[in-house]
């Protein structure tokens, strides 16, 4: 008899287990022709995690927010945290997202306060950011490039695979340029980042972000964060053309005197 | 942790080849006038799940017009003098260069872009194939305007006179050589280009274009297909547009129209209408070809403003914002 219910309780635990893997309404999805889920769209992060991925209070120009990290605590090293704290201090300068305009790295760019677009068919799949115009070609075959004979990128090298409705995107080959916010969050060319897209339902995305590296991060950690829908009619990737506009203002009197 | 400069290779290159190189790789084509026709008219595409022409892939593309404006005013009324001969393999390789201008090193992709093959069986319309004489309708007053301005941008007099190319804009038209990449989710097809990496959505469900209030590098693209043509047509176009270092700029009224013919399995035969009230008497053409990438071929990052000095090579520094 106690042996029965411990089936039973397992065979319950198996079905809980079961529900929380593809989540509820997610049977009711739209599909591509080859049964996908189908993530085409536009879509836009509603948080502060671009200025700081941990919880933390309002300042001049910096929305409050909860954070996106699990646990909220970030595992750096001894050395790495006292750079974190090196860089906030001169994030004015130091984040060349804000300051130049520059490519904002993974998984920064996802929830950068811009929509993005996720262009899907049954051949490939693609993610594009209104935010510099940034491009992510998730491949869905092939592999990583060997990181000693090919050169460092800043919004890294995707492979994408299903894990059932999930989208994984595995991403390498990273430089150090990049951070995870403006508070001097930061990484390695080390850095490996593993995103799990899943369809909810047809307007939202549950999104996680698994942030590994070993020369800055005692240990694996990671982030998540809903990700809605544009769902105006007309709703449509427009252009932020951050590097054009920040020249224009610096070099509108050019030539400078030498 | 190190504060290496941008070391994507192309982007290296890119900065190495300098401002305008990616339209000095078009060879001008004296197949001016040459009938468009599909290299197999029979052949028909593949659809999509929702019925589309199957355009998806990754295409370099040879010629487009841009040298050719330049041809024509450099080597003669007609430009004919370095004809590209689609028919040759891997006409995008550095070695064919016959004009004495930039070299592109070695690694740079576009000098060397696999490519799927089989070679199209004939020449196709390159460059500017109307007017067929390729002299551009310019209004008078707007040419005078335009050779005003060439004569400020060598050195550059001032921020507007550095061609686009060189500050990492996006190029407004799409005339770049690739690779590109075209997706097609349902009644859209997507361009994405390695090449500044930028993304050009073609809406195919009947939306009209966007109030004019809103202004855009790339415009705001609508279409639709006919047979195995897709017709895109593209306005809202920011004042920042340009052609190539011989037409430094386009207007804000400028209205394009694309023809992207699938020719066979491996081959696009693409046409431009450029029509520019503001500059031109009349809309003119010009022409080029897709041709899809070997398999295994893949789009890369080609990350173009980071870690350039363009301009503070061209300007000084500029003073710190306050």
């Amino acid at each position: 008899m106690t042996k029965l219910i411990g089936y039973w309780n397992l065979a319950a635990l198996a079905a809980i287990l079961l529900l929380t893997q593809i989540p509820g309404g997610a049977q009711n999805l739209h599909r591509l022709a080859d049964g996908k889920p189908d993530f085409n769209g536009i879509w836009e992060a509603l948080n502060t995690a671009a200025w700081d991925i941990q919880d933390h209070t309002g300042q001049l120009g910096v929305p409050p927010g909860l954070g996106v990290v699990e646990g909220n605590e970030i595992p750096y090293q001894a050395s790495a945290l006292a750079k974190k704290k090196e860089n906030f201090a001169n994030r004015a300068k130091a984040d060349l997202t804000e300051s130049k305009c520059y490519l904002a790295g993974v998984p920064r760019i996802t929830y950068m306060p811009y929509p993005f677009q996720i262009e899907q068919s049954t051949k490939a799949i693609a993610f594009t950011y209104e935010f510099d115009h940034a491009l992510r070609v998730i491949h869905m075959d092939g592999q990583h490039p060997d990181p000693d004979s090919f050169p460092d990128t800043w919004m890294g090298d995707s492979r994408g695979h299903w894990e059932g409705d999930t989208l994984v995107v595995d991403s390498r080959n990273f430089n150090d340029q990049t951070w995870f916010d403006h508070a001097g969050n930061f990484h390695s060319e080390a850095l490996h980042v593993v995103e799990r897209y899943s369809l909810t339902d047809s307007g939202h995305i549950n999104y996680e972000a698994t942030i590994e590296d070993p020369k800055v991060f005692t240990k694996p950690w990671k982030i998540s964060m809903p990700l809605y829908r544009r769902m105006e009619k007309s709703a449509r990737l427009l252009e932020y053309e951050c590097g054009f506009y920040l020249q224009e203002e610096q070099y509108r009197d050019a030539p400078f005197k030498k | 942790m190190s504060r290496k400069p941008s070391s994507t290779v192309r982007s290296l290159v890119a900065t190495l080849a300098g401002a305008g190189s990616v339209w000095l790789l078009f060879l001008p084509s004296p197949a001016a006038g040459q009938a468009a026709k599909a290299l197999t008219p029979s052949y028909v595409a593949p659809r999509t799940p929702d019925g589309q022409p199957d355009i998806q892939g990754i295409y370099a593309r040879v010629g487009v017009g841009g040298l050719a404006v330049e041809a024509r005013e450099s080597n003669g009324p007609h430009g004919a003098e370095n004809p590209l001969d689609a028919t040759k393999d891997n006409p995008l390789s550095v070695s064919e260069r016959s004009d004495g201008l930039r070299n592109i090193p070695k690694g740079f992709n576009v000098g060397g872009v696999p490519l799927a093959g089989p070679a199209p069986a004939e020449k196709r319309r390159i460059g500017i194939v109307d007017p067929a004489n390729k002299e551009l309708p310019w209004k008078p007053e707007e040419e005078k305007k335009r050779r005003e301005f060439l004569a400020k941008t060598n050195p550059a007099a001032g921020l507007r006179y550095v061609e686009f190319d060189a500050r990492c804009a996006l190029p407004g038209l799409f005339l770049n050589q690739g690779p590109f990449e075209f997706i097609q989710p349902e009644k859209e097809v997507v361009m994405i280009s390695e090449y500044s990496h930028f993304t050009r959505t073609v809406h195919l469900d009947g939306r009209p274009h966007l109030n004019s209030a809103i202004r855009l590098f790339m415009g705001d693209s609508v279409g639709r297909w006919e047979g195995n043509t897709l017709i895109v047509d593209t306005t809202n176009f920011n004042q920042y547009g340009s052609f190539s270092r011989e037409i430094p700029y386009l207007s804000d009224a400028l209205h394009t129209t694309e023809r992207f013919t699938i020719a066979d399995q491996n081959n696009i035969d693409y046409e431009v209408t450029i029509d520019d009230p503001k500059l031109f008497t009349k809309p003119w053409k010009t022409a080029g070809l897709f041709r899809r990438t070997k398999k295994g071929y893949e789009i890369m990052e080609y990350a173009c403003a980071e870690g350039s000095l363009t301009l503070e090579n061209i300007f000084g520094k500029p003073p710190e914002r306050q």
